[in-house]
């Protein structure tokens, strides 16, 4: 079977400084997999250069077998990919309905599992809020609305970008439960983040990244029976 | 002044803040939504009267040359953005400068090519051409009030688009976070097609109006450029609530101005604008 996302050989530069050194990874349909990693070590990068945002200068994307080089960033998240940028990504100007209303489609294969009604029923919290501005609302809500956005494009793939950063406990709690949920819907899911203890129960697949390099890629398995060398490269 | 003076000087004023925000509205939604600072966005305007003239000219009907022309504008809009603008943006701003300049000397030397450099005018259509007594000996031009009608019909229509419809929440989500745009898997090339096609329109619809009262003649790009980047700076680059408010102020300031203070009257606006940025660095509204 095709595995649904390809990435080979990913050389990204900014400018003249050689960020990512030859990525490689595949992601199964419905894996979650985590992309981990410190700062500064190509994992937004790596996001970045899948979905178009930087152009690699070499190597290739491919989703569901077809290669996205080369095409603009929109038409590769209309293969069936949602992004939930690191920072939120909100827009200043809409309020929380019309960020919901703006993203809402059908999916690839015309699927509407992912409705307005749906991603209320999911945070309630975006209920109270739906005609305050995306930046009125607290960190907690931000993020919920980025992935209840991400999802009314109902994506084959979900790419989350540090989705817990910044947020108290009990938010980080509340978010990851929602994408644990997520992922057992059957929905693919790339999750960049730090956190090693979270990410080893809801993730099927671990990669981590060293200044642009793979130095780990397997399962939570393998993981486990290499968790001092991960954690040494995770740790600051 | 007596107040039937001041009366016909303040309609006068707003008749023309009006007509500025048509042009000044285009100029910054093309700057918050696609970031491209357009200086030949005042030719737009120049095309606009041409055209009028041209059609009502031939067609023996200001209406149908009104419509041929804002038509034809539209088209104009999305060729120059597909073929020229649409290599503008990852570029820098003297890049947008040089290009939108050229536009300038080509627009130009097309209308006198075209139509020549003598001054051309436009009769008022003859049901708008008369006038409404506002006292016994004060009277004004019911064309004015047209004009000014249509500005605010426009101006409503602008701002429903905009607070209202999934075009506008386009437009709002473009100006707050491109990339975020096109991560929703949406074309914002499309988006900037329309946005520059339809500023161009309602700069050359203004254009097309202020033909019956102003001269037509070359140049007047040029003046109307500079007096709407002054709208616009003074509302705040991108924000249209901004271009509205200082269209009308710098409208009615510039006209009470030349009325009272005629030797020093083209300075006014700057002063005004330099008084502003003073108290608002980013202008009135700015986001």
């Amino acid at each position: 079977m095709t595995p649904l996302l390809t990435v080979r050989g990913l050389h990204t530069y900014y400018g003249e400084s050689h960020i990512l050194h030859g990525v490689d990874f595949t992601l199964e349909a419905g894996q979650a997999m985590s992309l981990m990693g410190r700062n500064g070590m190509g994992k937004t990068t790596t996001l970045k250069s899948v979905l178009g945002l930087v152009a690699p200068r070499g190597g290739d994307v491919r989703f569901n077998g077809t290669d996205l080089s080369g095409l603009p960033t929109w038409k590769r998240m209309r293969q069936g990919i949602a992004y939930v940028p690191e920072g939120r990504g909100m827009f200043h100007n809409l309020s929380v309905k019309e960020h919901l209303q703006l993203a809402a489609r059908e999916g690839v294969n015309g699927q509407q599992s992912w409705h307005y009604d749906r991603v209320l029923e999911t945070f309630p919290r975006l209920a109270e809020r739906l005609t305050n501005l995306g930046t009125q609302l607290s960190g907690g809500e931000q993020q919920m609305l980025a992935i209840g956005r991400a999802l009314l494009t109902n994506p084959e793939l979900l790419i989350l970008d540090e989705a817990t950063e910044g947020l108290a406990p009990l938010i980080r709690k509340e978010i990851w439960d929602v994408i644990a949920h997520i992922k057992d819907s059957g929905m693919s899911t790339l999750i960049v983040d730090k956190n090693i203890q979270v990410l080893k129960n809801l993730c099927d697949r671990h990669v981590v990244l060293v200044k642009g390099e793979v130095v780990f890629d397997g399962n939570t398995t393998d993981l486990l029976d290499n968790i001092d060398t991960v954690e040494t490269h995770l740790s600051v | 002044m007596d107040f039937a003076i001041f009366l016909v000087q303040l309609l006068n004023g707003l008749q023309y803040g009006l007509l500025l925000f048509l042009i000044a509205s285009g100029l910054t939604l093309v700057f918050g939504v696609m970031g491209i600072l357009n200086l030949a966005h005042g030719s737009m305007y120049m095309v606009g009267a041409y055209l009028a003239w041209y059609f009502t000219l031939h067609t023996d009907s200001f209406l149908l040359g009104a419509l041929l022309s804002a038509v034809i504008a539209l088209a104009l809009g999305i060729v120059i953005e597909k073929t020229l603008i649409c290599r503008l943006y990852k570029r820098n701003h003297l890049d947008q400068v040089l290009l939108t300049i050229g536009m300038i000397f080509v627009f130009n030397a097309l209308q006198s090519l075209l139509w020549g450099n003598d001054s051309l005018g436009v009769d008022v259509p003859e049901l708008l051409s008369g006038s409404i007594q506002l006292t016994e000996l004060v009277a004004y031009p019911v064309y004015r009030l047209f004009v000014a009608v249509l500005c605010l019909v426009l101006a409503a229509g602008l701002y429903l688009l905009i607070n209202r419809t999934r075009l506008g929440m386009l437009i709002r989500a473009g100006e707050s976070n491109r990339e975020m745009v096109e991560c929703l898997g949406i074309d914002i090339n499309r988006l900037y097609t329309i946005v520059f096609g339809a500023g161009v329109m309602l700069a050359a619809l203004a254009g097309v109006i202020s033909a019956p009262i102003a001269s037509i003649v070359p140049g007047m790009g040029e003046h109307v450029l500079i007096t709407c980047f002054v709208v616009v700076v003074i509302g705040g680059m991108g924000s249209i609530k901004g271009a509205f408010v200082a269209a009308l102020m710098v409208g009615i300031v510039d006209t009470f101005a030349s009325v009272l203070f005629p030797a020093v009257s083209s300075m006014v606006v700057y002063i005004l604008m330099a008084v502003i940025l003073l108290i608002k660095p980013q202008g009135l509204f700015s986001n």
